[in-house]
C-alpha cells in the first residue's frame, strides 16, 4: 500500500474511531416530560414523588435514567397536566407517589435501536398508609440513524422515549383512579 | 504531519479502547408498600437457557431463612413472591457476567416489589456468586 493511502487509512480510522466511541449522557429530565398528556380527571390533593433503581451515567456507561431527573419529569408532568393541586417536598403531601426504575434493556450495538424499560408505580394514601395504586408498567423506546448518527446519542433518545412513554402511562392509570 | 497522524491515531485507539474499562454499578430498592421481612417464601423463575444463576440465587435467599423453590413453570399458589432476573453475559477472554438484575414480584399482579442490578465490566468483573450476592445483598439493605 503506498504510503501516502496508508496515511489517509490510519487517519480516517483514528477519526472513525473518535466519532464513534463518544461519551455517554444521561437521559435528559426535559426530554423524559410527555409534552401532550391529557389527563381523565385533576384530583384535589397534593403528591409527594419518590424515585429509586435508577442510575447516574459515567461517560464510559451507557444512558441512564438519574432518580433525581426521573423525579422532577414526573414532577413536571404533573404540574403541566394538572393532575394533582400541588407538588410537595419532604414528607408532607395527601398521597406518596414511588417510581421504581426495575429494569433499563439497551443493545450493545446496532442501528435502529429499541429498548425496553420497566417501572413499578405505587401510590400510598399518607392518612391511612391505604395501597391505591400497584402497577408494573412496560414500554418501549426506538431511535433511527435518521434520528442521530452516533451510536450514543441515538441510544439517549430511545432510553428518553421509553421514559416519556412509561411517566405518561402511569400518570394515566393514576387519573382513572377515584381519590 | 507524521506526527499529527500518530497522535490521531493514538487518540483514536485509546477512545475506542477505554470505552471498554471498568464501569461498576450496584443498586438495590424496595417499594414503599412492600414489607419484605413479610416474605417467607418465594419462588424463583428459571429462564429456560439459564445453567446455574437461577441456584445461585436459590441458595442465597435460603441463606437468609427463606423457604426458596425453583422451576420454568408459572409459580405455585401459596408463595409471598415470585423471583425473576435478567443475567447478560460478555466475552473477554472468557465469558463473565456483566450485568444482573433481580426483581421480587407479587405473585398475582406481577407487581415489581423490590429490584436490585448490578454492572460490572470486565476489569473488575465479579463471579456469578459474587454478582447474585451483591444484588440480593442490596435489595435487603434498600428495605426500610
Amino acid at each position: 500500500m503506498p504510503p501516502a493511502m496508508r496515511r489517509q487509512l490510519l487517519t480516517g480510522c483514528a477519526l472513525l474511531g473518535i466519532a464513534l466511541a463518544g461519551c455517554s449522557s444521561p437521559a435528559s429530565r426535559e426530554a423524559m416530560v410527555p409534552s401532550d398528556l391529557v389527563v381523565s380527571q385533576q384530583h384535589r390533593h397534593s403528591l409527594r414523588v419518590q424515585t429509586s433503581g435508577g442510575a447516574e451515567t459515567s461517560g464510559l456507561d451507557s444512558s441512564n435514567i438519574a432518580d433525581t431527573d426521573l423525579k422532577a419529569a414526573i414532577e413536571d408532568a404533573v404540574v403541566r397536566s394538572r393532575l394533582f393541586q400541588s407538588i410537595v417536598q419532604g414528607n408532607d403531601g395527601d398521597y406518596e407517589l414511588h417510581v421504581q426504575v426495575v429494569s433499563l434493556r439497551r443493545p450493545l450495538i446496532g442501528g435502529t435501536l429499541n429498548v425496553e424499560l420497566e417501572t413499578g408505580w405505587s401510590l400510598v394514601r399518607r392518612a391511612d398508609r391505604a395501597v391505591l395504586l400497584r402497577k408494573s408498567i412496560h414500554s418501549n423506546g426506538t431511535a433511527s440513524m435518521a434520528e442521530a448518527f452516533t451510536f450514543v446519542t441515538r441510544l439517549r433518545l430511545a432510553v428518553e422515549t421509553a421514559a416519556r412513554d412509561s411517566i405518561r402511562q402511569g400518570l394515566l392509570a393514576i387519573a382513572e383512579l377515584n381519590l | 504531519m507524521n506526527k499529527t497522524i500518530k497522535l490521531l491515531a493514538l487518540l483514536g485507539l485509546v477512545a475506542t479502547l477505554t470505552t471498554g474499562c471498568a464501569v461498576n454499578r450496584a443498586t438495590g430498592s424496595v417499594d414503599p408498600s412492600t414489607n419484605l421481612a413479610a416474605l417467607k417464601t418465594m419462588y424463583v423463575k428459571k429462564i429456560p437457557d439459564d445453567d446455574n444463576t437461577h441456584a445461585l440465587i436459590a441458595d442465597k435467599l435460603r441463606s437468609k431463612g427463606i423457604t426458596v423453590t425453583t422451576g420454568v413453570e408459572p409459580a405455585p399458589g401459596g408463595v409471598d413472591a415470585v423471583v425473576t432476573y435478567i443475567d447478560k453475559w460478555m466475552w473477554d477472554i472468557t465469558m463473565y457476567m456483566l450485568e444482573l438484575t433481580i426483581t421480587f414480584r407479587d405473585p398475582k399482579t406481577d407487581f415489581p416489589m423490590a429490584t436490585g442490578n448490578s454492572f460490572h465490566t470486565s476489569l473488575t468483573r465479579l463471579s456469578p456468586k459474587e454478582m447474585v450476592d451483591e444484588v440480593i445483598d442490596n435489595i435487603y439493605k434498600g428495605a426500610k
